[in-house]
């Protein structure tokens, strides 16, 4: 299992064991990577936060009790790192009119097909109304249907009762709805 | 009878609060028999599965795009962690390099209480001048409000150093922006004839020669060399 593997890890983590701290990182890097960059849509906050929940990890891996997926306990640590983060630096009202128009300009493959193509249009206007949410909210869209947690899991790794979760996707949806009048049925119902 | 009715609203609102973790398939058996149960004959709740549905399906088709890990950075973390057994990490680094420049200045206040006022008001004075060169410094710099997504002097005006890149031929879209992701780099022209990008990257973050090195041991990179 993967999951006991991690454990494993992150019990040599927590008796200083160096090798198993740095195999920690190269397994984690590029999902800690994405999912910071999910919850913040923000490269510069990204990277200083990642070493943020690494640092944190290695002083804190004593305290995982293992009663939780050791990616739960990690998420957490990086949910609270970067809603920190955010508080700390407001992005710059540049980084806000570029929102997913960063990044180089979109090779376009002719050989692409046209399933795949209107897919990365919608993941396109899908991205920009997510970039919309608050931070809080986003997290709770992102863990639900990107990451398939459970309402439980996501209560623990953002810290709040259930309830809170509950609400959260209730007025991302509400949000959502609005900005993306395209997920409604008339449109995929055919 | 307008018991049953609020009852059945009440029902209503706590499935339609459930479904979209009964889309990802995470609900207990019992809550999920219970979403079945009402979902089959609520038109209401029927159009929002599917709502969910598509978008659990746009948030899934979205890639996860991320840059393979850094040993530069892995190199700082590590650093970053023997300070921490040190035992002097647990405050946040800039306040690690602040007290290391004051450190002197403080030593010496330990030492001879009596000289210690006078380095103490010079250890003001600095801060106060730091401070009044920093804000001059900050207004001398170009406004970024003023500047636009499309306009040609963006890049002139991050001004940061400039990378010429050739990228090898069979190498994807996405690994070309996980490489440029790597470095925080930014296409700012190409490609040339020859398939050259001239990518910007921070005047902020790692030093020019750190950047070169990282992307020349990439494989999907066959030139990186500074520009002019």
């Amino acid at each position: 299992m993967v999951s006991d593997d991690e454990t494993l890890l992150l019990r040599r983590v927590a008796g200083k064991d160096r090798r198993a701290f740095e195999a920690l990182y190269h397994l984690y890097y590029r999902r800690l990577f994405a999912y910071l960059f999910k919850l913040t849509r923000r490269v510069d906050v990204v990277e200083e936060v990642l070493n943020d929940v690494m640092l944190a990890i290695w002083s804190g891996a004593a305290g995982f009790d293992g009663r939780s997926r050791p990616s739960t306990w990690i998420f957490g640590i990086a949910y609270h790192k970067a809603l920190k983060a955010l508080a700390r630096r407001p992005a710059p009202a540049q980084e806000i009119d570029r929102g997913e128009e960063s990044g180089p300009p979109e090779a376009v493959d002719a050989d692409e097909p046209e399933s795949l193509l209107a897919r990365r249009e919608l993941a396109g206007t899908l991205g920009r109304a997510l970039h919309a949410l608050s931070a809080e909210h986003r997290a709770v869209v992102e863990l639900t249907y990107f990451y398939g947690r459970s309402y439980q899991e996501i209560a623990e790794i953002v810290g709040c009762p259930v309830n809170t979760v509950k609400t959260r996707m209730f007025h991302a949806r509400r949000r959502l709805r609005e900005l993306l009048p395209g997920l409604g049925v008339t449109s995929y119902a055919g | 009878m307008r018991e049953p009715r609020d009852r059945g609203e009440r029902t209503h609102s706590r499935i339609w609060e459930l479904l979209p973790w009964y889309v990802n398939g995470t609900l207990p058996p019992a809550e999920r028999s219970a979403v079945e149960e009402h979902i089959a004959v609520c038109p209401r709740c029927q159009e929002e599965e599917r709502s969910c549905r598509a978008l659990e399906a746009g948030v899934h088709g979205a890639e996860e795009v991320a840059p393979s890990p850094h040993p530069v950075r892995l190199a700082r973390l590590l650093a970053r962690i023997d300070d921490f057994e040190k035992g002097d990490a647990a405050k946040p680094s800039r306040w690690r390099r602040a007290l290391a420049a004051a450190g002197r200045p403080l030593r010496a206040l330990a030492a001879n209480p009596g000289r210690g006022m006078a380095v103490a008001q010079l250890a003001v004075l600095l801060l106060i001048a730091g401070l009044v060169g920093w804000q001059q410094w900050r207004a001398r710099q170009p406004e970024p409000a003023y500047r636009t997504l499309s306009s040609p002097e963006k890049a002139l005006a991050a001004g940061g150093p400039r990378i010429r890149v050739l990228f090898a031929e069979e190498a994807t879209e996405r690994e070309i922006r996980e490489l440029l992701l790597g470095v925080r780099g930014e296409i700012v022209a190409g490609p040339s004839p020859f398939g050259v990008y001239t990518v910007e990257v921070p005047r902020a973050g790692d030093p020019l020669a750190t950047v070169l090195t990282h992307l020349r041991a990439q494989k999907r990179v066959r030139l990186a060399e500074p520009a002019r």
